[in-house]
């Protein structure tokens, strides 16, 4: 037994001191020696603050008792022979055998885990670096698509809808000259079709531009959108709009564009029936919440993989304009996208009233 | 690591490495406390969430947010567990303990779920720190004692 506990300092993982009431060592294991670079027996004797210079470390005395920081855990710089400085988190553990009071004290050398530490946090601080440019990269790409989308509206208003508008012009007037009822059958039939061309691309623009959020309010827009959805795809809705003002024009524009973004996603993806859509007056902000009914997906599958850049888009618009986006979803259960905006819009869409097309 | 998720990131971390040690039935007991909170409750407290913070600190609580969902993902996968509500109610539960007490009363909105399982959770970090050795709010169900937030 009494071989046993002689042992026990050595069988220590750190390295550690048994030091008596005025903090001289009486014994000290090999790590310890190794540690502060002394030979094992010339540590007996030293005075711990020679090993802590300048630093306190309450030992138990034999008149106060055990000090307050006993068994504490204590980051200290330690001091090696050569004097080299290390840093180390100290224990003090008091102990008293009969009358005689001492403190075992162990020692570990924290310089490898400081450097795992630093590293660490350079690393950490790398990725957050290399995030915010990817923040300010979308941000820059939604600016950019955005003032992308302002000028092919433009140009398909000024260009492709004023020729068009001139061709069927011309049209008329050419078919008021001929009197050959078959030709004007033909004439007809191509008036039709440049009348359908022009349509479409007023709706693009409108796509592009949303004319009808400016000065008009967002329930109708979408309404409009979702009517052409239904008929295209068969799809179901339910617009269940609560908002009690209209939305700034910037916020409006924000919103409409991440519901048909989501949209969008519903009739490639979702193979839903129904799409339910829901626009609430939430804290000074807006909330919208669309879900499908449709066979939902994997988050695990599909958040890891590259090539999701609606979803991307729709979180970050959100966060952007100093709100939250939630987008979840489970196999067989349909998708829910919600997201918040602020009343206040901070724009990240080019100003609504630089309205040109429409 | 601590500046990663805010002040309370060692909180956090706590929050994060206990959920791989659920077990099937209370991944469950998460699902439904988290289908009983009001949606616009939630919402509110998330809207809440984003107002009373700067963009740093908005930053560090969607990373834990993400990381702690991240973890619930991997968990609901082993217990073979496929409802979103889980790993919502631990993403909400994981922002709202970096956020702390600035979303005052909102805190117990978004923590509930997950405080179901995980009851330290329910003290928020301004009235009951935490050790590195996990939470150690003294009562449990101690309800969370805090500020409004502007």
């Amino acid at each position: 037994m009494k071989s046993w506990l002689t042992d026990l300092p050595e069988a220590f993982p750190d390295a550690l001191v048994i030091v008596d009431s005025h903090g001289r060592i009486i014994q000290a294991n090999a790590r310890a020696a190794s540690l502060f670079g002394f030979d094992e027996r010339a540590m007996t004797g030293l005075l711990i603050q020679a090993l802590f210079p300048d630093q306190l470390l309450a030992l138990p005395s034999a008149r106060s008792g055990l000090p307050d920081e006993a068994g504490q855990h204590l980051e200290l710089v330690g001091s090696r022979s050569d004097s080299s400085r290390f840093p180390a988190v100290v224990a003090v553990m008091p102990v008293k055998i009969k009358r005689v009071t001492a403190a075992v004290i162990s020692i570990r050398d924290l310089t490898d885990a400081q450097r795992a530490q630093f590293v660490l946090r350079r690393g950490v601080e790398i990725l957050m670096s290399e995030s915010r440019d990817r923040r300010a990269l979308l941000r820059h790409l939604i600016r950019a698509r955005e003032e992308e989308r302002l000028r092919i509206a433009a140009d398909i208003h000024d260009d492709a809808i004023q020729l068009i508008s001139a061709a069927n012009f011309r049209l008329q007037q050419l078919r008021l000259r001929l009197r050959d009822e078959a030709v004007r059958g033909i004439l007809d039939k191509l008036q039709e079709a440049l009348t359908l061309s022009s349509s479409h691309l007023r709706q693009l623009i409108f796509d592009l531009r949303p004319s009808g959020l400016v000065g008009g309010s967002l329930g109708p827009a979408l309404r409009v959108y979702l009517d052409q959805m239904h008929s295209d795809t068969g799809i179901t809705y339910r617009l269940d709009d609560r908002l009690s003002a209209r939305a700034p024009d910037g916020t409006a524009l924000l919103i409409y564009r991440n519901v048909l973004e989501v949209l969008a996603n519903v009739r490639k993806h979702a193979r839903a029936s129904t799409v339910a859509v829901e626009l609430l007056d939430i804290e000074d902000g807006y909330l919208i919440r669309i879900i499908d009914d449709g066979v939902g997906y994997d988050p695990a599958d599909i958040e890891d993989r590259p090539g999701h850049l609606g979803l991307v888009l729709i979180r970050e618009r959100a966060e952007l304009a100093g709100g939250w986006c939630r987008i979840e979803s489970s196999p067989g259960t349909g998708t829910t996208v919600e997201f918040w905006v602020p009343l206040g819009v901070s724009s990240t869409e080019p100003d609504a009233g630089h309205e040109r097309a429409g | 690591m601590t500046p990663m998720f805010g002040q309370d990131g060692q909180r956090v971390l706590t929050l994060i490495t206990g959920i791989a040690d659920l077990t099937a039935e209370e991944v469950d007991k998460v699902t439904d406390a988290w289908k009983h909170v009001c949606p616009s409750d939630r919402a509110k407290a998330w809207a809440r969430l984003v107002r009373t913070t700067t963009e740093q600190e908005r930053y560090q609580i969607l990373a834990a947010a993400s990381l702690a969902r991240r973890e619930a993902l991997v968990t609901a996968h082993r217990l073979r567990r496929v409802d979103w509500a889980f790993w919502a109610a631990v993403s909400d539960a994981a922002a709202a303990v970096a956020a702390g007490t600035r979303i005052g009363r909102h805190y117990d909105t978004l923590t509930a779920p997950l405080a179901a399982v995980m009851p330290p959770l329910a003290a928020c970090s301004g009235v009951a720190p935490v050790s590195a050795a996990g939470f150690t709010g003294d009562d449990p169900r101690t309800p969370a004692v805090s500020s409004e937030g502007a």
